[in-house]
């Protein structure tokens, strides 16, 4: 299995900084399943989180809440954990993983 | 010459327009995503990995008449998902068609021959059926991981010619195509009565070494040589004819992803239809916030390196086609004679 086939499914990073906040967050962005965001008041937020902004003044994410309607838009500040609780919908479906069945379809029909 | 006068005359307006007011970035089609959802499930499709509450979720016909109104651009393709299991799609392409916008409704064309009996969709010089062909019935159904599906949208296509709608395809290539089934390929939807077709090579970004790299662009331009340098008079392409040249390596371009913006429910995409790297919440922030220097080829980004893809280099040759006389006249050229 290649790095971009590995799934972050189940993982639960502690934060120690803000960089590292950042970082899981940048993670947590490039993730194709629902996460789940705990905030410094405690309160837990389940969703898909489609984006982030780390360029502004106030550093924001953006979800959609699981049963939710409209996203719901978070500054960093708030968030004190992620966890990668959904299923990882791209898990084994890269392009490097199509084209490696699509080979292994062609020897198969070949040999 | 596949694209209708109309249109031609649209775009060169715009564009010539846009350069007279000295708009370096300006959209040329709008990349319009209502919804994610869709009733293939091929394999490397980025575009429907997610939870199902998010493949549940739709834009509104009115979010999407705001976008193409917010962006501006004279054409509009709408892709997806499915487009035609968007619930409002016959109300958002009339809507688009009142504002005479050139729509692309991009389909694998399954439900297109239910959804023409149903009488959703009015035969007009504004709406083509972009129908996805990935090549002869073999090759087509292995793309999609699904077999019947050419069958399906050759039916599709037929019945929307017969009742007199445009209709173009749309064909990605990956690494293995064969040049000489796709000219039989091209032959195939010429035979069909297609109006003209779209090709573009697959996005296959990977971390791979440089020398593979080097060799995907290579073999993309060797692919496209094979199959475009002695093209039938009969077939007819439904783009650019310096896009052609550029896949087939005889011109270099860099990409203009402003050209093909793509708005869905997550709002405007940064930077392109391919890469999510984040969101504008409007078209000006996306246009003035995007850090556009950190991507296409010259950037050397790796995610760039290989991307020869339509959506960021076909504005960029429409672009040179108004921006100088020689483009200009190499793209007559090129139309006129059938040759690229």
């Amino acid at each position: 299995m290649s790095d971009e086939d590995r799934s972050l499914e189940g993982w639960a990073p502690e934060i120690t900084d803000s960089a590292t906040l950042a970082e899981v967050i940048d993670r947590a962005f490039d993730y194709r399943g629902d996460v789940t965001l705990v905030l410094a008041d405690g309160r837990q937020l389940v969703g898909y989180l489609f984006n982030r902004n780390a360029d502004v003044s106030e550093p924001f994410v953006q979800m959609f809440e699981r049963g939710g309607d409209d996203p719901a838009t978070i500054p960093y500040a708030r968030i004190r954990a992620i966890r990668f609780t959904g299923k990882d919908t791209a898990a084994g479906n890269s392009f490097a993983a199509w084209l490696r069945l699509r080979q292994a379809a062609k020897a198969d029909a070949g040999g | 010459m596949s694209v209708p006068l109309s249109q031609m005359w649209t775009v060169a307006t715009y564009v010539l327009g846009q350069k007279l007011r000295g708009r370096k970035r300006y959209p040329l089609v709008l990349m319009l995503e209502p919804l994610f959802r869709c009733n293939l499930a091929c394999a490397g499709c980025g575009k429907i990995q997610y939870p199902a509450h998010v493949l549940k979720k739709h834009l509104s016909v009115e979010q999407c008449l705001a976008a193409v109104e917010e962006c501006g651009a004279p054409m509009v393709s709408i892709p997806g998902g499915e487009p035609l299991m968007y619930p409002d799609i016959g109300r958002l392409v009339r809507e688009l068609v009142a504002r005479r916008k050139y729509v692309y409704l991009c389909t694998n064309a399954i439900l297109l021959k239910q959804k023409l009996e149903e009488g959703l969709f009015q035969p007009s010089k504004y709406l083509s059926f972009s129908v996805h062909m990935d090549g002869l019935r073999e090759e087509h159904d292995e793309a999609v991981c699904r077999v019947g599906v050419f069958d399906d949208a050759v039916e599709g296509i037929r019945e929307a010619l017969r009742r007199g709608f445009r209709v173009t395809t749309n064909t990605t290539l990956f690494d293995g195509a064969d040049p000489h089934r796709m000219r039989k390929f091209f032959d195939a939807m010429m035979d069909l009565g297609v109006e003209g077709m779209m090709v573009s090579p697959g996005y296959s970004y990977s971390k791979a070494p440089d020398q593979e790299h080097f060799l995907r662009r290579q073999r993309a331009h060797e692919l496209f040589s094979t199959m475009l340098a002695s093209p039938k008079k009969r077939w007819r392409f439904n783009q650019s004819p310096l896009f052609l040249q550029f896949l087939m390596g005889r011109r270099d371009f860099e990409c203009t992803p402003w050209g093909n913006p793509t708005y869905n429910m997550f709002g405007w995409q940064r930077p392109c239809y391919l890469l999510q790297e984040g969101y504008a919440a409007t078209f000006e922030e996306l246009l003035e916030t995007t850090r556009w220097e950190q991507y296409g080829r010259r950037s050397g980004n790796d995610k760039c390196r290989d991307c020869m893809v339509h959506c960021g280099h076909e504005p960029s040759a429409v672009d040179a086609t108004f921006g100088s006389w020689r483009g200009f006249r190499d793209s007559v050229v090129a139309t006129v004679t059938g040759r690229f």
